[in-house]
């Protein structure tokens, strides 16, 4: 969806974008109370379907979630999702406390609606 | 400016675990941390209010908050839970030790009764239970122009999946009534692993119910809010001294979030400490100096000042500074 607002009387011209990326990008990572646990990508993607489950019921379930990349050294992922999608994927990464009895939190690294950004993460920007 | 704040980290004895959910907040980009005593009264026996304990017997070296160069600023906060209306005593000397001073009403009388005439900050709303009465607009409304806030606590919804269920119940209903004026989002965290960053925080808002706006600044600028409210010693005004023919006014936030204005001269206009309540505290003090390392001193301590030139300047000139 594209729309363009323009000013009459000067040569300024405004060009709004809503929505021009269908897909969110998300790195998270994961963080389990036992820190040595591991997960495959298989059952990383489970675990964030069930909890889709839990808080959205079948309508979230049914989401379309891609682990586009996954480090299972360091438990981190990188997520995508469509745009509408975002606000409940997120809430119910948020809400999941629990893997397979052991506490854990997801911790949202990162979310744009654009691939590039995620390439680079300020916060760990190490100035010397 | 987003400073975030998390003001309900519940207090636990374990030194290193409550150490861990500082550093944790302080990791996620919090700035602010409000740990929470929680008082419940009963009539049976005479209970004892906590007394807080010092920072800096809690931990020795505050961790610096993540993308700031502050170390993380540690304020201590009691809940009172009522269940009856004698459990609040309205000016006991020992809530003066705690910064923030919360109540979490568990019937229609004592919500009206906390939302309208006690002196507190925040109104806690129950996430564990079905909610035990309507909200009505009346109170409601009224606890919005006194400045009390209503709080709703998340990390019971990351427990246990039927307490998520009374989490957005309630959360919703609050909502409803306020139109998402006044509140704030906290989690009630006992672990570090119960935490959630602020971009979360803020996106479980709008599960709730609340605006885009609305739910950052559930995490931000009303949280601020309310410490200003409380008259947080960290706002007033210090240092003071008169000399030379420019005099500089500073203000500072009164309690009522409205800036008290002094007219060029000194004198201030209409300001004065609310009669009955020395919790809160709005000083007006008088600053005058020649030179500009005294103005910036004064401006660095973090208070939100106002300075007008006086005298022979003239030019107005404003400066804010605050953390």
């Amino acid at each position: 969806m594209h729309a363009v607002d323009q000013k009459e009387e000067s040569v300024f011209q405004r060009v709004v974008l809503k929505n021009a990326s269908p897909f969110h990008y998300m790195k998270v990572h994961l963080v389990l109370e036992n820190e040595t646990t591991r997960l495959t990508a298989v059952e990383l993607k489970h675990f964030i379907i069930s909890g889709l489950k839990t808080l959205h019921g079948e309508v979230g379930a049914a989401l379309n979630v891609d682990v586009l990349k996954y480090d299972d050294d360091t438990l981190t992922a990188l997520l995508r999702v469509s745009s509408r999608g975002l606000v409940k994927l997120w809430s119910s990464l948020t809400l999941l406390g629990s893997y397979q009895n052991q506490a854990c939190a997801f911790r949202v690294l990162q979310v744009s609606p654009f691939l590039l950004a995620l390439s680079g993460n300020s916060r760990e920007l190490q100035l010397d | 400016m987003s400073v975030f704040m998390d003001l309900n980290v519940l207090f636990s004895p374990d030194r290193n675990r409550l150490q861990g959910v500082i550093e944790t907040a302080a990791h996620l980009g919090f700035s602010t941390v409000a740990i929470n005593y929680v008082f419940e009264p009963s009539s049976k026996k005479k209970q004892v209010i906590p007394v807080p304990c010092p920072i800096s017997e809690l931990i020795d070296q505050l961790p610096v908050v993540q993308g700031r160069s502050r170390p993380i600023r540690v304020l201590n906060r009691l809940t009172v839970l009522m269940s009856d209306s004698s459990h609040f005593r309205p000016s006991a000397p020992e809530y003066r030790r705690f910064d923030l001073l919360a109540v979490q009403p568990t019937t229609e009388k004592l919500f009206h009764a906390a939302c309208m005439l006690y002196d507190v900050d925040i109104v806690c709303i129950s996430v564990t239970e079905k909610l035990p009465f309507i909200f009505k607009r009346a109170p409601i409304n009224g606890a919005v122009e006194r400045g009390v806030v209503f709080e709703v606590s998340y990390s019971a919804a990351i427990r246990d999946a039927t307490m998520r269920r009374y989490t957005i119940a309630n959360a919703v209903c609050l909502m409803d009534s306020c139109k998402g004026k006044n509140v704030i989002l906290s989690s009630a965290a006992e672990k570090a692993l119960e935490l959630r960053g602020p971009y979360d925080v803020t996106n479980l808002g709008l599960l709730f119910g609340l605006s885009d706006g609305d739910a950052k600044e559930a995490v931000s600028s009303t949280c601020r809010a309310v410490l200003l409210h409380a008259g947080n010693k960290y706002y007033s005004t210090s240092t003071a001294s008169t000399t030379g023919s420019t005099a500089m006014s500073t203000t500072a936030m009164c309690a009522d979030q409205s800036v008290c204005v002094q007219r060029p001269g000194g004198r201030p206009v209409g300001s004065s400490t609310p009669a009955g309540s020395s919790r809160r505290r709005c000083t007006t003090q008088t600053v005058g100096s020649d030179s500009p390392e005294q103005v910036a001193a004064a401006a660095a301590g973090g208070d939100l000042c106002v300075f007008t030139w006086t005298g022979e300047a003239p030019a107005a000139k404003k400066t804010r500074s605050d953390d």
